[in-house]
Formats: structure tokens, sequence, C-alpha cells
């Protein structure tokens, strides 16, 4: 195929946490808004006159210091936070919205203001008490830790906003990213996409780490470039997985995947669009806010929650992409010292295998892409068994 | 006469006394043990009086176990046969003697009332759980019971007059943990072959394995799982839901639960479980019922508080282990659901004002340091606040589980009492503390102050994400406070990563090195009891 | 008054010969050698040779 035109500029957003586009946005005097969790609405901090900034840790090799304070038997990912955070990478931030989505994760987001990294000097933190399970009771709480810890202080630190009106406005243009993106992931579900994994996982990632409003337009024309992309004459790859877990943020492992021989064709992972790109409605007699709360308690599908009921969503939702795109296999990851995704990785590789009779391959990733040998070698022994079951005709 | 006799009997046998070998360089603890084992060749002696209250114990706790299985002689049977971890439960007076090494006096009698009233809660629920358990043939009380998660406190199940709250983990795992160290790496192995990494909490792990080997009882008609105290904690209660297959609620409880936003949650929370307990069980909710073991309850918190009072000053002869198990088990199971509680309590807080009045030193005066224990302690070493005394001198004054919650419940309006249960709840065990907010974790200086202690333990659980994260900034303020610190390494009920005495080790070191003190008994210092229970 | 210090005498001979025994016991270590030695390891024995329905649900 032929390269996509903002490819390279796309990858280079990647690069940093401040990439050059939120550093134009802060000249411009918008305020960034950090935040590291699905749990935090993405939407809600593109409240008119701020923008959201999901936390990456590109390119980050050693995590010597936030180890020092948070141990090596922690999330990478969050330790990565950390060491980027004292390294002075995210001090354009004017607050983080944190979740006390995992203990580490909020042991993290505390060092934020116990250690001050962040020399901004509005810079503050708050953390909600994310629900763990969607029942009403837990929708409502949702809501009241939403209000007390999000909206709450944008509008009374930081000046924002947060009337009915700018929330209808900001679901407006979240929703219209959201098309563009979910135009783009949907060419994964033809038989020879004209987009590859790779590709997509760059597109989604600059969605969320670049301010909308100036990454609109690039993605805009990307979508028109792909629609008349031609894909190669033969599909390139020997079989299509989706993949699930948690926090991957590097495009690269999505290249490791397919560089093994599958494309991933749905990213049902943190970062990823499958849950992120759904479109906001706002029912009859509904607050956008209230809309915005129920939306996000409904498609999050995150391995901590505790009922039967969005338990079964999270596999039953990997499940229906795996027959929406086409898939032969499901590829499950969980990070290193992720307590919730060891767990469902265990229970998801049965529940895949003995009930949906899906093929699942298991695997346990550390945040940073160092030694791939031992990945390489599991990924292509898992295509090489989704080939031959294929070539056996699904036996 | 008759203390003369006594006196003159305890002179020619003081070279019995392991203390007595210790201050003589004639031996110690560890002397009157094979090698390994744990297994002592005789019990120790403690001069006349105190051996006769030690024996006294061990007789009365022998007759608790000959009533649990007089109670149920088939059910306690087939258990013996099914499961694993009722072998365990042999190891009891094992676990009994090594908590309380060298413990005389006060401290002695306290610890052995504490203990017995655990023994003879435990041994009768044993016998009803068995007597009930469908896969050993079931009984008439099955239906009536309600498995709950061990860590959601069932005084608010106390409103069903007609229903039993089993803490369903207890038996296979929560209690007999401290009694065996090596039954729950069989378990964990169990789920880790299931593809589990190492690196989660070992004691949910062991749950996990515990579900898969299919080793709970089979009791009830619905359950309650909860998501407290931590996160593998709530991933465990995925794997339990299918094998148990019945009917359950996670009572989700505000994690970051100091603030006052949190608790209308946990009260609506524990409403619709009320809702659901009352549907599945077709029961009615009678708040006149949990009045009453709120009432039993407030009583024993009030006895708590004032124990807290004592425990401030170097006259309390409530220590160690003695008072972290029994706050720990009459806190996390009985939690007001038994009276016996309330009479021990009220025994055990006389003696304290005696020791009190007597100005009357445990362990005759030889503390050197006073501690606070903060973070989840290693279960498979229940007998480590003994230890760390009988060695060193340091005096565990108070653990963080002990701190669960101490507010009282209103026992007159439901409204009031249902809010009030909340707070209780939330501050549940190695959960007050360990999650849920830098606050809670950094509450233990001001305990520690509070308490007039010089030193905090730091339990460092390898795999307590929630711990593990506040590492280095927990040991900046104990620098700036001026507090000793010792991180204490270990793996929760995973004796194999840690062993109990790389656990010693950690406190010989910063005791010999930093400090620069000699021990009490050299012979406790380094030894090997790996093959113990 | 003979029967009772008899029946007295008798009372106090078996509390006497039970504390021995039980004294002896305790003293020894003797119920943990036994079940440290003997009852355990044969416990342990039919713990492992069990055929449990070892499975993810």
């Amino acid at each position: 195929m032929k390269d996509l035109k903002h490819l390279i500029y796309f990858e280079n957003l990647l690069q940093d946490a401040q990439n050059e586009l939120v550093t134009k946005a802060v000249e411009d005097g918008e305020l960034a808004l950090g935040y590291n969790c699905y749990y935090i609405p993405e939407v809600l901090l593109n409240l008119e006159g701020c923008f959201s900034s999901r936390l990456r840790a590109p390119n980050c090799t050693s995590t010597d210091i936030a180890s020092y304070y948070m141990t090596n038997r922690t999330c990478p990912y969050a330790r990565s936070i950390l060491e980027r955070a004292i390294e002075g990478g995210y001090n354009y931030l004017s607050c983080l919205f944190g979740a006390e989505s995992c203990a580490t994760m909020e042991r993290m987001e505390e060092h934020f203001f116990l250690i001050n990294p962040v020399k901004n000097e509005k810079f503050f933190v708050t953390q909600i008490d994310p629900p763990m399970k969607g029942d009403q009771t837990n929708l409502d709480y949702y809501k009241a830790q939403l209000m007390l810890k999000v909206v709450e202080p944008m509008r009374d630190r930081l000046g924002v906003d947060t009337s009915e009106a700018a929330m209808r406005k900001a679901i407006e243009e979240h929703n219209e990213l959201c098309r563009v993106i979910t135009e783009i992931g949907n060419f994964r579900k033809l038989d020879n996409p004209p987009i590859t994994g790779y590709e997509f996982h760059v597109i989604q990632l600059v969605s969320q780490v670049c301010p909308h409003k100036l990454i609109l337009p690039y993605l805009k024309e990307t979508l028109e470039e792909i629609k008349t992309r031609k894909p190669e004459k033969k599909f390139p790859f020997r079989a299509r997985v989706v993949l699930v877990g948690s926090e991957i943020d590097d495009p690269e492992f999505t290249k490791l995947i397919e560089m093994c021989g599958a494309m991933v064709v749905a990213d049902r992972y943190c970062f990823g669009s499958l849950p992120g790109r759904e479109e906001i409605e706002i029912l009859d007699g509904e607050t956008a806010f209230d809309a915005i709360c129920r939306h996000y308690l409904h498609w999050n599908q995150c391995a901590r929650f505790m009922d039967g009921m969005k338990i079964d969503q999270r596999h039953n939702e990997a499940k229906r992409l795996v027959d929406e795109y086409k898939a032969d296999g499901i590829i499950y990851e969980n990070m290193k010292f992720c307590e919730f995704w060891s767990y469902d990785k265990v229970l998801a590789n049965h529940i895949f295998t003995n009930e949906h009779h899906i093929p699942c391959c298991t695997i346990e990733k550390e945040y940073a892409l160092g030694a791939v040998g031992q990945l390489r070698t599991r990924f292509q022994a898992f295509i090489e068994s989704l080939e031959i079951k294929s070539i056996q005709g699904g036996k | 006469m008759f203390d003369k006799v006594i006196a003159s009997i305890d002179k020619k046998l003081e070279r019995f006394d392991p203390i007595w070998q210790a201050e003589h360089g004639k031996g110690g603890q560890r002397s009157r043990y094979y090698d390994k084992t744990g297994v002592a060749k005789y019990r120790e002696w403690r001069g006349v009086k105190d051996t006769m209250v030690d024996y006294a114990a061990w007789l009365k706790n022998l007759m608790s176990m000959a009533q649990m299985v007089a109670s149920a002689p088939v059910a306690c049977l087939k258990g013996f046969w099914e499961y694993r971890w009722m072998g365990s439960y042999l190891g009891t007076f094992m676990f009994i003697d090594r908590l309380f090494e060298g413990y005389r006096g006060y401290e002695l009698k306290i610890a052995h009332l504490n203990m017995h009233a655990i023994v003879r809660s435990l041994t009768k629920k044993i016998a009803l759980v068995l007597a009930n358990d469908r896969r050993l043939g079931g009984g008439p009380l099955t239906d009536r019971m309600v498995p709950m998660d061990e860590v959601l406190p069932p005084l608010f199940m106390t409103g069903f007059k007609d229903l039993i709250p089993i803490p369903l983990q207890t038996l296979p795992e929560f209690i007999i943990c401290d009694v065996d160290q090596h039954i729950e790496p069989y378990y964990i192995d169990v789920a880790e072959s299931f593809g589990l990494p190492a690196d989660v909490c070992s004691r949910c792990a062991a749950e996990t394995g515990v579900a898969m080997d299919d080793a709970f009882p089979i009791i009830g008609k619905a359950m309650l799982s909860t998501n407290m105290p931590c996160n593998a904690s709530e991933a465990t209660s995925m794997f339990q839901r299918r094998r148990i297959g019945m009917p359950d609620f996670p009572v989700t409880l505000a994690m970051i639960h100091n603030e006052p936003g949190a608790h209308p949650y946990s009260t609506q929370m524990l409403k619709d479980a009320i809702a659901f307990i009352e549907k599945e069980y077709n029961v009615k909710y009678d708040w006149n019922e949990l009045f009453k073991y709120a009432a039993l309850m407030n009583e024993q918190n009030t006895i708590e508080l004032e124990k807290w009072d004592y425990m401030k000053t170097p006259y309390n002869p409530l220590v160690g282990i003695a008072e972290t198990l029994y706050r720990l088990y009459a806190w996390a199971s009985v939690n007001g659901q038994d009276p016996y509680f309330n009479k021990t309590d009220r025994k055990v807080i006389k003696i304290i004002r005696k020791a009190y009045e007597e100005k009357y030193e445990p362990f005759a005066g030889k503390t050197r340091h006073r501690a606070f224990l903060w973070g989840p302690s290693a279960v498979y070493y229940t007998d480590f606040p003994t230890w760390i005394q009988n060695c060193w001198g340091i005096n565990i004054v108070l653990n963080m589980d002990s701190t669960m919650g101490h507010n009282m419940i209103n026992t007159e309006d439901p409204e009031e009492a249902i809010k009030d249960l909340a707070i209780f709840s939330e501050k549940a065990t190695m959960r007050h503390h360990a999650v849920g907010g830098w606050d809670n974790v950094n509450a233990v200086w001001e305990w520690a102050k509070n308490f007039n202690c010089d030193m905090v333990l730091y339990n460092d659980n390898i795999a307590c994400k929630g711990m593990l994260g506040v590492h280095a900034v927990m040991e900046e303020q104990a620098r700036e406070l001026g507090f000793h610190f010792i991180f204490i390494e270990h793996d929760l009920e995973d004796c194999r990563t840690v062993s109990r005495q790389d656990m010693r080790n950690c406190v010989n070191s910063y005791m010999s090195v930093v400090l620069g003190e000699e021990p009490l008994d050299p012979t406790i210092v380094e030894f090997d009891d790996s093959a113990a229970y | 008054m003979k029967t009772v210090a008899k029946i007295g005498g008798k009372v106090a001979l078996t509390a006497l010969i039970a504390f021995v025994g039980t004294f002896t016991l305790y003293i020894t270590n003797g119920e943990n050698k036994l079940i440290y030695y003997v009852i355990r390891p044969l416990l342990n024995k039919h713990y492992d040779n069990q055929v449990r329905d070892r499975r993810i649900v």
C-alpha cells in the first residue's frame, strides 16, 4: 500500500507527551488536562478552553527514580508515567484528573502531589473513586465523583464553563472525532483492509494525546485518503487477531504482532478505540452530564468490574469483535504486575477457548518494549497454530 | 507457705526456663526444639504458676476440640478426609504454643483468655459448616447459611434473624494460613498451574486455588462477595462466583473511603445487599435484631478503646500477637455475633486495669522499643511479634488491623444505624489504612506517636501494590520524623518466596547494624523453622 | 461417711490420674509429636492421592 500522507507526522507526535500540537495549544492559552484512565471521560476534559491529554511515557527505557519511590514490583506503566513526570515531561499540564482504577495507579497519581514533579503553578490533582459495578447505585456514585472531582474543580479552579450548553457542545465535537476514528477503524472489517493495525493504532493514539481541535483536520484528511487507498493485491497477513488487554500505548507492540504475520483488526484495550470512540447519545430528558456518565459506565470494560453483568460484557464484547472483524483469534495481554488483568487473563483464556471456542494467546508484557524475542516466539507459534487451524478447516 | 514451696520449686527448675537459660548463656527458646520442625522436645517451663496456667488453657482448648468432634463426628471425619485444609487444623496446639513463647504472668493469662475465645468460636464454626456442607451430605441449616466474603464485616447480616452468615474463605484460607505455613502454597500452586502469575497477592492466589481445587464447603443459596480489601481480592471473586455457582452480589464499598462523599454510596450498597438477601432467601430484615448485636459490637469497641488507653503506657499486659490475633478474629469473623467475646473482653479489661494499678510491666520489663506494626502482616509467620519481643525486646503495641472500624453503631434508628454500619464496614481488615488514599497510609505516624512508639515496623508484602506504591515516601517520612523504621519483607501466604528467617533477617540486620543492639536470646536470632507448621 | 470418703477418694484418685496423664502428655508435647510425625504424614499421603475436580468453571 502507498504510505499514508500524515503517518510519519503522527508517529513523530507520539514521540513526546508534549508534542508540537500540545505546545501550540498551551501557547494559545488552552489548559492541558491530564488523565490516565477511561474512567475519566475524555469528553469532559475537552470543554471549551481546555483539552485532554492522556498520559503516555514514550521512549521511557528506565524507571530508576520511579522504582525508588514505588519499588520495581509495581506496574511498569504507572512507574513510567511517574518517571516521565519527574523528568519534567508533563510540565505543560494544568491538572491531573486521576482515578483509583487500581492501587498502583492511585499511588502513582498521589506522587503527583506528594513530590510535586510537575512544575506548573496551576497544577493540582484530584482522584475519583471509580465504580466497580454497572448498576444504578454505582452510576449515581460515578456521577457524584465526577461532579466533585472533575467538573467542579474545572469550574471553580480553572474557570472552565461547565454549563449544560458547554457540555452539549463538547459532546458534539467529541462525537465528530469519534465518527472519523470509527469510520477509519471500520475499514479493518474488510477482508483486505486498506489500513494496517499499526497505522490505526497510531491514528487512534494521536487522537488521544493531541488537542482534538488541532488533530481533527489531519484525521479527516487521512480518512479521505484511506477511502481511496488501494489495499495490497492479496491480504498480506496470515491471520487476523483481536488484541485485548490493558495499557497498550506503544504502536510498536501492534507492529510486532503484525510483523509476526497477524493483523490486529480490533483494539480492545486501554488506549484502544473499542471502547473509546463510540458516540455519546443524549437521551430525551437527560442532561449532557448524565449522558456522559451513563455512556462511560456502560462502555467501560475494565477488568476491575466485579458484577456478573459487567464481567460477561467484557468477554462477550471481545467475542463480538472477533465475529464482527472476522478475527481468527484473540491475543490477551496484561501488563506485568497488573492484578486485575492477570486474573482476567486466566478466566478469559478459559472462556474464549472452552466456551466460545476462539483460539486465545495470553501474554504478559513490560510497558517499554525491550527484549521482545520471547513475545515474538509466542506470537509466531500462535499465528502458526491459527494458520494450521484454518488449513484444517477450523478443526 | 504455699508461695514458698512454689518459689523453691521454681528455683530448682529454673534451668529449664528458656528465659533463664538465655539470661545465663545456657540456651534459650530454640534449645528445646528439634531442628527445622517446630516440634518442641518438651513444652516451655515457665515456672509452676505460669506452666499451670498454660496447661489449663491447653486442656480447655482440648475440650473445645473434643466438643467439636462430638457435636458432628461424622461430618468432622468426612471433613478431614475431604479437605486438605482440615488436616492443617491439627497443628493448632503447636500454633498456640509458639504464639505465646516467653509469655508469663498477666500477659499469659490474657493471651489464653483471648485465644480460647477464638478456639471455642472456631471449633463451633467448623462443626457447623461441615455438618451443613452439601458436599458432605448437607444438614438442616444448609439453606439458612449465607456464604460471604471473609473481609466483608458480617454485623449488618445479623438483622436476618434466621440466617447464619458464614465468612466463606475463613476456614480453608483466612485462619488456617496462620496455623500452618505450608497449606496455602499448595493452593497457590493450583492457581498458578492455570496461568495466574506469581506476582499477584498470595492470599488472593490461594483463595483462587481453593476455588479451582473445588475445596470450598458448599453452603447457602446466594453469596455476598466484596471489593475489599484490594485489587487482587476483587479479581479472585470472579473465579469463586463461577465455581460456587450461586447468585452473587458484590458489596462494593467505597475504595477512597476517607471522604464524606463515600459514605452515602457505601450506605446504599449495604441497603442493596440487604435487598438482595431478602429476595434470594425470601426473608425480611429485622432492625431490632441488628440493634441487639450492634450493642454487643459497641461494647466490644468501647472496651477496645479503653484498652488502647492502657496500650499507650508501659503497663499493658495485652501485647503482641495476643492482641492482634484476637482483635482480628473478634472484629472480622465475630463482629458482634458472639456474646462470649464480650465476656472475654470484660475479663481481660479487668486484668488490664489491675495490671496498670500494679504498674506491671510485661515481659519482666525487658521491652526496649515500642513498635507500631503497619501494613498487612505475613500470616505464615503469625508468631513474628512473639519472636521480635523475645529476641530483640521490641514490643508491638498495636497493629494496623487492630484499628479497624471502631465507630459506634446507632441502636435505635435504622437510617442512622445503616450509615454507621457503612463507615464501620469501610474500615475493614487490611483495608482501613493500606488502600483508599494517601491519608490512610500516612496515618501511621500519628498512631505511632499517640501510642508512644519509637519504632514503626512496615510490613513489606512484596505483592501488595497499595503499600509498595508508597515505599520511599514512607521511608523519607520516618527519617524526617525520627522513627526507627524497618521494612519487613514478606509474601503474605507464601513462605517459599520470603521465608520466616528472611523476615527475621530484616530485623536482625537493622537491630545489629543500625542500632548496634545485642539480642535478648541469641538462640532465636537465626534458626531454621522451614519445616515447622 | 465412709462411702462419701470412699467416693471422694476415688474421685480424687481419678482426678490425680487424669492430671498426671494429661500433664505428662502436655509437658512432653506428646500430642504434637504424634500429630507431626504420624498423623499428618498419613493424612498428607491421602490428600496427595486424592483425585480432585480441579478446573476453572
